[in-house]
């Protein structure tokens, strides 16, 4: 479903060029999920950036579901963001005058699908949030929170979802309870590659990928 | 949930951020408004007051005076053509008078009369051994150009055979309300004395026209013509041209009176007090500009989760624009109201005695300004918006 091939990322020029990530492939099936660890400055949010249209390539392409998706215009990145891909930050990156439903609609009302609001209370309700939905981010804990980004990250059913860090600012047990729920979610059949820095989180994927100095070091197949 | 309710509850949320913005489009909609409003009620109290100047334009008859002589020895003056203008030429007058203001002046009605034309008849005469001019006038016209005049005691004529006094013509005669008073073959009755002006007037007795006329035997005759056409821009020149040209006999004469130069010194107070108004709407406009430059710094995170869940450009540019269009409204409004409160602060202070009143008019005028100044000031910052990076607007978090 997903194919990276050779890609590279280069910042800067001359003495000041950094490569972020150097000549790097990867596949990913549907309903596939992978960690991706390794260091800081590794390049695993570098690589999520450029699978999720947020930064370009220097060469190379990222493939998803047959179609080129690193040489897209901006309208054309737009359409990918509405359907195909999803993200889900270690910030949670809620929108402070909203309350959790209409954060989770929030996307909805970008591309115009109004009648999707059952759908929306339905995976607060799945992220076991249905009698807080008329909060707003500040009245919620950090766990709650995340746990918003996701349904928002889910309501336009992404074929892909990208997640940076989703537990990296939570403590163990809320940690634990967002690693169910995306246990859950690729039971469910939604793919998903999460950047973590937390051998736990890493363990609850199908496989982990480990990255040093942009480059894939080592490839782990966990045991169902 | 529609985009116009997402930024809604975003204004609420930064309530103070945006009132502040608000306050910068106030300040210049509220000069403007407080501006135009005292400079609206000051030019209605200059036009009322240069209307008690009279006429602007005055008839004479063509008469024209040559001086004769033989060498050094001067023969007096001779006189060539009438003393008198015919009555019946008025028409001719009004039609010429009210087609030219038409032209000029598109938004005065089209129907009826607009100039005032007051004809008179000036008749030397004796009463009680003294020598007195006698006019003879068109009560209602006259009163239309006299303004100023005021009946002291009795009052104003409405009827044949009466007569109003000048004030020192009432003291030097000693005549009183109700005295009988002949001239020539006619009796007038005393009606009413004028209060004293400090001109010519004061030493005059006025009677109806045409009551004159029949006296001294001077049917279909006037000695001049007042005419007021009083307004701004009215082409007073250009009717007295036009005056002279097709109607012969007579000599119209633009009365250059203060009239022009007070209007002419209205309209530049107007313009001097509307640059400061516009210097004024700039500088809110640059608060205005300041406030949402930094309100989109501040705002880069939710800029950047909005188009990270899917809003393309344009829709990032359609909230900031509803934002632009709630703080333009929000100032518009209060602008309007502020600025109508401060005329009746400042109007009273500078056209004295003036009566401000509300303009509504203007509500629209500071509305659509304030909508353009917000909106203005949004351009630029909504393009920096637009091209914000998604990954660049967590990155600086």
């Amino acid at each position: 479903m997903l194919e990276i091939k050779n890609i590279s990322k280069v910042y800067g020029n001359g003495e000041n060029k950094v490569t972020a990530l150097n000549n790097l492939s990867l596949t990913l099936e549907k309903g596939g999920y992978i960690a991706v660890m390794g260091p800081s400055g590794s390049g695993k949010s570098t690589l999520l950036n450029v699978i999720g249209g947020l930064d370009h390539l220097t060469s190379g392409e990222v493939v998803l579901e047959g179609e080129r998706i690193d040489n897209l215009n901006e309208n054309e990145l737009v359409r990918l963001r509405r359907g195909k891909i999803s993200y889900v930050f270690q910030q949670y990156h809620l929108l402070r005058s909203l309350t959790a439903l209409e954060n989770v609609l929030l996307p909805l009302t970008f591309c115009g699908s109004d009648g999707k609001k059952p759908r929306a209370m339905e995976l607060l309700e799945g992220v076991g949030l249905g009698k807080r939905i008329h909060h707003k981010p500040n009245e919620l804990s950090g766990g709650e929170q995340q746990r918003v980004a996701i349904a928002r990250a889910l309501v336009n059913d992404p074929v892909l979802t990208l997640a940076d860090e989703p537990t990296g600012n939570m403590d163990q047990k809320n940690g634990r309870a967002i690693l169910d729920l995306f246990d859950r979610l690729n039971k469910n059949g939604q793919t998903i590659i999460m950047v973590t820095h937390n051998p736990e989180a890493a363990r609850r994927a199908k496989k982990i990928v480990v990255l040093e100095d942009g480059q894939i070091v080592d490839q782990i197949l966990n045991n169902e | 949930m529609k985009l116009y309710q997402v930024v809604l509850k975003d204004i609420l949320r930064r309530k103070r951020r945006v009132l502040y913005a608000i306050l910068g489009v106030v300040i210049g909609t509220m000069t403007v408004v407080g501006i135009l409003t005292t400079a609206t009620a000051g030019q209605a109290k200059i036009t009322a007051q240069l209307e008690k100047y009279g006429a602007n334009l005055s008839l004479l008859p063509a008469v024209k005076s040559f001086d004769t002589g033989l060498g050094t020895l001067n023969l007096g003056t001779i006189n060539v053509g009438d003393n008198y203008i015919a009555e019946d030429k008025i028409p001719q007058i009004r039609q010429i008078t009210d087609t030219l203001i038409r032209k000029y002046r598109p938004d005065i009605s089209t129907e009826g009369n607009i100039s005032t034309i007051a004809p008179t008849l000036f008749i030397g005469t004796d009463v009680k051994g003294n020598s007195v001019v006698v006019a003879g006038i068109d009560p209602e016209e006259e009163s239309q150009i006299k303004t100023w005049w005021v009946v002291s005691q009795g009052k104003y004529l409405d009827g044949a055979d009466q007569a109003l006094l000048g004030g020192q013509t009432a003291t030097l005669l000693d005549l009183k309300i109700g005295d009988r008073l002949d001239l020539n073959t006619t009796t007038f009755t005393v009606v009413g004395i004028l209060e004293d002006s400090g001109s010519d007037e004061d030493y005059q007795i006025f009677v109806p026209l045409s009551t004159l006329q029949n006296a001294f035997d001077k049917e279909g005759l006037v000695s001049s013509i007042d005419v007021r056409a009083l307004c701004n821009g009215c082409p007073v020149e250009v009717i007295a041209t036009a005056l002279n040209q097709d109607i012969p006999g007579i000599r119209a004469v633009a009365v250059k009176q203060v009239a022009a130069a007070e209007m002419g010194m209205l309209e530049k107070i107007n313009t001097f007090m509307l640059a400061i108004a516009g210097v004024t709407l700039i500088v809110g406009g640059f608060g205005v500009f300041n406030t949402l430059m930094t309100s989109i710094s501040e705002r880069k995170k939710d800029i950047g989760i909005m188009r990270a869940v899917g809003a393309s450009r344009s829709q990032i540019i359609k909230a900031l624009v509803y934002e632009a269009a709630v703080v333009g409204a929000g100032g518009g409004i209060l602008g309007y109201i502020m600025g109508t409160a401060l005329a009746f602060a400042i109007g009273p202070i500078i056209f004295e005695g003036t009566a401000i009143s509300f303009v509504p008019i203007y509500l629209p005028v500071a509305f659509g300004l304030a909508l353009c100044i917000a909106v203005l000031a949004t351009l630029y910052p909504a393009i920096r918006a637009m091209k914000i990076k998604v990954a660049d607007s967590f990155a600086s978090l």
